[in-house]
This record gives C-alpha cells, sequence and structure tokens, in this order.
C-alpha cells in the first residue's frame, strides 16, 4: 500500500516540477539568449515482488534545454559575418559623403573653376579683378583639399577612439565567459543543473561574435575555450587573456601613421595583433582604416603635390604682371621693391607628399600681392597670357599615374573605387542580414518559446498533478478501507 | 513540420517588415530629389559620368565667354582693317590723281593736307583700344604702339584664346603685321618705321613729301606699293572673317553639346518620376500588405480560446 503511496508521490513531484519548468518557459518567453527547458524524466527503478516485476513511478532525471550545437555555430558565424558588413558599411557612407559632389561642390568643381578662372583670365590678362578671382578659387581649392584631408584623418581618430572602446567591451566579455565557466564547473559538480548558465553563456559567446570569429571548443565538464580565429586561444576554462588597445608609433603600426590605435595581448606587449583580426566588427574599423582611409589620404597628398608641383613649375617660368624695370644695360631687373619679378611659386611648395593636402597654401608673394600672379612669359608683356594658358592646360594634362590619367580622371577614379565599395559593401551587407535573420530564426524555431505549446503543457501537467494526487487519494482511500477491518 | 515559436514569428514579421521599410525609404529618398543616383554607390559608373559632364558643361561654359571675347576682338580688329582698307583705296585714287602731270605745285600742296589728314586716320586706327588695351601692340597691351612719327613701341606677341578644347585662336594683329610689314626676321622687334619707307606710315610720310615737292616720279611709284598693301590687308581682313566664321561655328557646336550633356546627365542622374512613383505605390501597398499579413499572426494564441 505504502508503494502505491510512494509512486502517486513521485508523480505529483515531476507533475509540479514540469509545471514549473513550463512556468518558467513562459515567464522567460522575451529573455534574449533563453533555450526551451524541458523535464527529462524516466521510469524509477522497478523492484521485484513475490516474483513480479513492478513499477515504482517516475524519477525527474534533469532538465534539459533544446540546443542544437551546429546551429549555435552557423548563427555565430552569421552574426561575425554581417557586423563586418555592417560595420563596414557604415564606414564606407561617411568615406562616400566626403565625395558625394552631386550634392556638395567638391573638390572637382572647384578645380574645374580654378582652371576656367586662368582660362578667364588668359582672356582678361591685365585685369586686376580677374586675378582676385584667380586667387578667390586657388583659395576653395585648397579649403577643399583640407576639408578632405582633414575629414578622412577625423574618420581615422573616430575608428580609433571606437577600438579603444570596443576593446574594453570584448575585456568585459570574456571576463564574463570565464566567470560562467567556473560557476557552472561549481554547479555542475553538485548535480545541479546549470542551463541556464549555458544560455547565457551562449549568448556572451554570440556577443563576442560580432566582434571578430570565434571558435568555441567544449572543454572538460562542459567549460568551453574559446578561440579568436587566427589570433589565439582567449579562454581556457576559467582563465582568459586580456587585449588592449594602445596606440602605436608609426613604423609598428598597421596603418603606417602615427599614433594609430593597435589591439596587443596584456600577456605580450610588444607586439600587435591588429593584422590578426579580419573578421567581424573589428576586421572591419581595422580594414577601412588601414586600407580605405589610408590610400584615400595618400591618394589625395598625391593629387596636391602634382597640383603644386606642375602649376609652380608653369608659374615660375613667366614674368610678374606689373611694369618692370631695367637696369643700364638694359637687362630686366629681378628684383623690385615688391619682391622677386620672376621664379615666383604659385602655390608654397612643399616638400614632401605625405601631408601636402593638409598644408597646401598659397605662397606668400602671391598672398601679398595680386601683381605676383603671372601671366606672361616676357617681361612688360601685360597682353600676354601664356603662363596663364599653360596652367589652364594643365587640365587637360595626364599628371598623374606616371603619365597615365589626368588630375580629374585620377581624382574620379577615388569616387568611382569608394563609390563600388560602398555599393558592394551594402549589397553584401543586405544579403548578410538576410542570411543572419535566417539563421537567428532556426535556432527560435529550436530553442525558442512557443505559448501555444506551453500552455498545452500546462494544461497536460496539470491534469497528471491532479491525477496523481487522485492515486495518492486511492492509497488513502484503501488504507482506511483496512483500518476499518478492524471494527 | 517546422517549429514555429513567439520569437522566430516576431523576428519574421520584423524582418519583412524591416526590409519593406527600407525599400521604401531608399524610394522616397530618391523621390525627394527626383534623383536615381543621390550617392556615390547608388550607381558608381553614372556618379562619374555625370561629373565628367559637370565638368566639360562648366569647361563649354568658359569656352563660350571666351569666344564672345574672342569676337568682340576681333570685329573690332574687322572693322579696323575696312578702315585701313578705306584709307588706302582713298590714298590710291589720290596718289592715281597725282602721278599724272595735270596738277601744278600748288594744287599738290593743297592735295597734300588731305593726305596729312588719311595718315591720321590711319594713325588713330592704330591706336585704337577697346577698354584700357590698345589692340595693336602684341603683348604689349598697355603701350601706344605708334608715336606720331610712326614709330612702333608694341611687339609681335600673339594672344591666343581656347574657344573649345584645345582649340585656340589668336585675337589679334600686331601693328607690325598691319602698319608695318617686316620681313619675316624672327625676334625682330620695335623696328623705327620712320626710317623704314616700305612701313604705312613711311608710305604716307613719301607720299606728302613728294606732293609737297611736286615731285610725279615718286607718287607714280607709290601707286604699286599702295596696291600691294591694299591687297596684303585685304588678305588679313580674309584671315580674320574666316577665324570670325570658325568661331562662330564652334560656338554653336559648344551650345549643342551643352544641350546633348544636359540630355545625358538628366537620363543617368534624374528619376524617372513615373516608374518612381509607381514604384512608391507599389512598395506601399506592399507594406500595407505586410501590416494585415502581421496582425493576424501575432494576435492570437491558444490560450484565447481555453476559457
Amino acid at each position: 500500500m505504502s508503494d502505491l503511496l510512494s509512486i502517486g508521490r513521485t508523480g505529483l513531484t515531476a507533475a509540479k516540477k514540469s509545471i514549473e519548468t513550463t512556468s518558467h518557459n513562459i515567464a522567460n518567453v522575451g529573455t534574449e539568449g533563453f533555450s526551451r527547458k524541458h523535464v527529462v524524466q524516466q521510469t524509477s527503478t522497478p523492484i521485484v515482488k513475490k516474483g513480479t516485476l513492478q513499477g515504482t513511478g517516475v524519477v525527474v532525471r534533469k532538465i534539459g534545454r533544446s540546443y542544437d550545437p551546429f546551429v549555435e555555430k552557423k548563427l555565430n558565424l552569421a552574426t561575425t559575418n554581417h557586423s563586418f558588413l555592417k560595420e563596414r558599411t557604415e564606414q564606407l557612407d561617411q568615406i562616400e559623403n566626403i565625395f558625394n559632389e552631386l550634392k556638395i561642390d567638391g573638390l572637382n568643381k572647384v578645380l574645374n573653376r580654378f582652371y576656367n578662372s586662368f582660362r578667364e583670365l588668359s582672356v582678361n590678362p591685365e585685369n586686376e579683378t580677374m586675378r582676385s578671382i584667380v586667387r578667390d578659387n586657388a583659395r576653395l581649392v585648397i579649403k577643399d583639399f583640407r576639408r578632405i584631408r582633414e575629414t578622412l584623418d577625423k574618420l581615422t581618430t573616430t575608428v580609433d577612439a571606437r577600438l579603444e572602446q570596443e576593446i574594453e567591451r570584448i575585456n568585459n566579455i570574456l571576463k564574463n565567459i570565464s566567470k560562467i565557466n567556473l560557476e557552472i564547473k561549481g554547479l555542475e559538480v553538485s548535480e545541479n543543473d546549470a542551463t541556464d548558465l549555458r544560455d547565457e553563456r551562449d549568448l556572451l559567446v554570440r556577443q563576442l561574435s560580432e566582434f571578430f570569429d570565434v571558435r568555441i571548443m567544449e572543454g572538460e565538464r562542459d567549460q568551453i575555450d574559446i578561440m579568436a580565429k587566427g589570433i589565439g586561444t582567449l579562454i581556457a576554462g576559467k582563465r582568459h587573456q586580456t587585449l588592449i588597445a594602445r596606440r602605436a608609433e608609426k613604423s609598428r603600426s598597421s596603418s603606417s601613421s602615427s599614433g594609430s590605435m593597435e589591439i596587443y595581448f596584456q600577456s605580450r606587449p610588444s607586439e600587435h595583433v591588429s593584422e590578426k583580426f579580419t573578421t567581424g566588427r573589428i576586421g572591419a574599423m581595422l580594414a577601412v582604416r588601414n586600407q580605405e582611409h589610408r590610400t584615400l589620404r595618400q591618394n589625395i597628398d598625391n593629387i596636391a603635390f602634382s597640383l603644386i608641383q606642375s602649376v609652380n613649375a608653369i608659374h615660375r617660368r613667366g614674368f610678374v604682371g606689373r611694369p618692370i624695370s631695367s637696369d643700364g644695360q638694359g637687362n630686366i631687373l629681378l628684383r623690385d621693391r615688391i619682391g622677386p619679378t620672376t621664379g615666383i611659386d604659385f602655390f608654397a611648395p612643399q616638400i614632401s607628399r605625405e601631408g601636402a593636402a593638409r598644408f597646401l597654401k598659397l605662397s606668400n608673394a602671391v598672398e601679398e600681392d595680386l601683381s605676383n600672379i603671372v601671366t606672361a612669359l616676357n617681361p612688360n608683356a601685360p597682353r600676354d597670357n601664356r603662363v596663364a594658358l599653360a596652367i589652364s592646360q594643365l587640365q587637360d594634362q595626364k599628371i598623374m599615374d606616371n603619365g597615365q590619367s589626368t588630375l580629374e580622371e585620377y581624382y574620379l577614379k577615388q569616387i568611382g573605387r569608394v563609390g563600388l565599395e560602398a555599393e558592394r559593401a551594402r549589397i553584401n551587407a543586405v544579403q548578410a542580414k538576410g542570411l543572419l535573420s535566417l539563421a537567428s530564426n532556426m535556432r527560435e524555431r529550436i530553442a525558442g518559446v512557443n505559448l501555444d505549446e506551453e500552455a498545452a503543457n500546462l494544461v497536460k501537467f496539470q491534469h497528471t498533478y491532479e491525477a496523481s494526487a487522485k492515486v495518492m487519494k486511492t492509497a488513502e482511500e484503501m488504507f482506511d478501507v483496512v483500518l476499518g477491518l478492524k471494527r | 513540420m517546422t517549429r514555429v515559436t513567439e520569437n522566430s514569428t516576431a523576428a519574421s514579421v520584423q524582418y519583412a517588415l524591416n526590409k519593406s521599410k527600407a525599400k521604401l525609404e531608399d524610394l522616397q529618398r530618391k523621390g525627394t530629389g527626383l534623383r536615381k543616383v543621390g550617392r556615390p554607390s547608388d550607381n558608381p559608373m553614372s556618379n562619374i559620368e555625370a561629373l565628367q559632364i559637370d565638368s566639360s558643361t562648366s569647361n563649354n561654359k568658359q569656352f563660350l565667354k571666351n569666344a564672345e571675347y574672342a569676337l568682340v576682338n576681333l570685329n573690332v580688329i574687322d572693322k579696323s582693317l575696312e578702315q585701313v582698307t578705306n584709307i588706302l583705296q582713298r590714298a590710291k585714287e589720290t596718289a592715281i590723281a597725282q602721278s599724272s602731270d595735270l596738277y601744278g605745285p600748288h594744287i599738290r600742296k593743297n592735295i597734300s593736307n588731305e593726305v596729312i589728314q588719311m595718315r591720321n586716320e590711319l594713325l588713330a586706327v592704330a591706336n585704337k583700344r577697346i577698354g584700357p588695351r590698345y589692340i595693336f601692340s602684341g603683348h604689349k597691351g598697355l603701350t601706344r604702339p605708334f608715336d606720331v612719327e610712326g614709330k612702333y613701341y608694341g611687339d609681335n606677341g600673339r594672344v591666343n584664346v581656347e574657344i573649345s578644347k584645345g582649340f585656340f585662336v589668336p585675337i589679334n594683329l600686331t601693328g607690325a603685321e598691319i602698319f608695318a610689314p617686316m620681313n619675316r626676321v624672327s625676334g625682330g622687334v620695335q623696328r623705327s618705321l620712320a626710317s623704314d619707307r616700305s612701313g604705312l606710315f613711311g608710305k604716307f610720310d613719301t607720299f606728302i613729301g613728294a606732293l609737297e615737292n611736286n615731285d610725279a616720279e615718286t607718287i607714280r611709284s607709290l601707286l604699286e606699293k599702295f596696291d600691294h598693301d591694299l591687297e596684303r590687308t585685304i588678305t588679313l581682313r580674309t584671315r580674320i572673317g574666316s577665324l570670325i566664321q570658325s568661331i562662330e561655328q564652334s560656338k554653336e557646336t559648344l551650345e549643342s553639346d551643352n544641350i546633348a550633356h544636359a540630355e545625358r546627365r538628366g537620363r543617368i542622374i534624374d528619376a524617372d518620376i513615373a516608374e518612381l512613383f509607381s514604384d512608391i505605390t507599389k512598395q506601399q501597398d506592399i507594406l500595407k500588405a505586410s501590416y494585415q499579413a502581421s496582425r493576424t499572426m501575432l494576435n492570437q494564441n491558444l490560450l484565447d480560446f481555453m476559457r
């Protein structure tokens, strides 16, 4: 009789556990990273009684969770990929804005105006007003070179600052995962289930996947080791590595510019590992900084440098636009009270290509006196426009790319490349977003909570509970019958 | 059978709505600017082509301006050459009349005043200005090219302007070319024409001197020379005329180029309004349908039916 009571009790306990689990599922329907739990139960060990095998009820073995490691892996990969392309798109969008000449009067337009102002000056070489228009247009060119160069610099600075923050976040996640590893170990030694902790850990791993490609290896006692692809082990059980972001000097940086933010292992602070990050958000930020920003900066500098060189080379050959007196022998004076009368630079000459766009400015001579803008190849020839003509002709001369392209062609090529990259990144990002939502859906289909299911289970387990209670009541009644025999 | 969960349903709905809305937003962005290319990545190739078109359109604007200016200059030169021709014509007629021995020294003296007047007219033409600029002094535009004696102070400088890509036209003739034909010695500038009897002013001086001295022989010898000068001036005028014509032609080409450019730019950058708005309407319908479908999906579950 007591068997019966005990069987009823096991049923009651199991049903209660199931109802608890169902309630837990319902309560966590909106919890990020939660996976559906279920009670794993089995018949308890049967006993032999008078030669027959007899059941002894049900026993709850553990709480399981719906989980598919392959789907999880797929989701992590999709997350890495998506966050790479999303970041890349955002970065390239910002670069693209610099060169959106359909909306703003960019370098191409101001350069065109610069050349055309020389063309106009060639028609009116003796006209003071035209000279000042030429100078104003040159100033606009200078301003726009600076705008492009400084915006690029700013973008790089922003990436650097964000890298620092992201590394901080990565370290936090790493710390938390190793902490959970430790907790799981403790719990599961004492036979407790740690399914919720595992959910939490999976979520952290997924968050980590946004930053770079993460490889998981199941270690002992359900602890996990985490490796970043191409970088090394970040977590081994309860121990974790710490990353640091620090500025590096030019020769040791991955972007070959001084003071650029690089990533190091705390344990190996001498050599940066920035170049090993090629995936996820970190990979995208570094790639854009080290390639796009850098190439564009160099090429804009190249353009500025070639402009300075070629304009100055022509400008130096002519004579100033004011009367020049001669000495007794009829030789032209090479210097008058304003300054030299020939060999004058238009732009202030630059020594190195690097930074030419940033340091571009008018020469002092041109800044100070309009008559120093040279139009004439001969002295005292106010209507001589050959220098102005030659400068305007630079527009069509292939002075870039070793004589392969004109300045405009070269600049437009840069815009074209930025546009193409941005377009490609955007298309890929949309696709990656689709794949991510597919993978995420796949995970939700397996691990997610369905309220209809839970409602049905609730009813089912409630009935089980009631029936088990009925079993115990029946046992009690049977006891009463037996006890009543005495009378 | 695929399992459906609360989150997967919500995510599907969100994804579908978001995609639909993103498309609509893109269309709206294009709609507000009426452009299908609003940034380089919308269509990198079209963007670049549009910028190239912008450049050559603004070049053309400058070329048109230059052409206008060249025309003004050349027309003034043409007018001047016409005046020179007239003066030479008159001088030649006078010389023909005076080459015979019909007239006496007294009359010739009177005639010489007329010729002096012609010479002054010629000098006025030679020192003609546009604005502050002397047109016949070569590169030395601010220097008066001829003094009273007929000495040339200008140079041989030729002023070219660009009136379409790579097409340069000269917009001046030097005083030397018109009034003092020199043997084509390179670099020969600033010749004293007073001593050079082959210059126009020199010829007039000779003519005047001959009239005053009653020297019919010299006058006769001038006839052929005046003829020669006339011929030369007319040749110059023809050259200017043909330049004017080619500038006019190039202006026309530029203008039609500009129209073609604007057309092409419109085709690659501007949105086709009809197509755009029909797309927007279509996308709005799709979004509405998604809302409808989502409503039925999100608002019901088993619990609703279990009471």
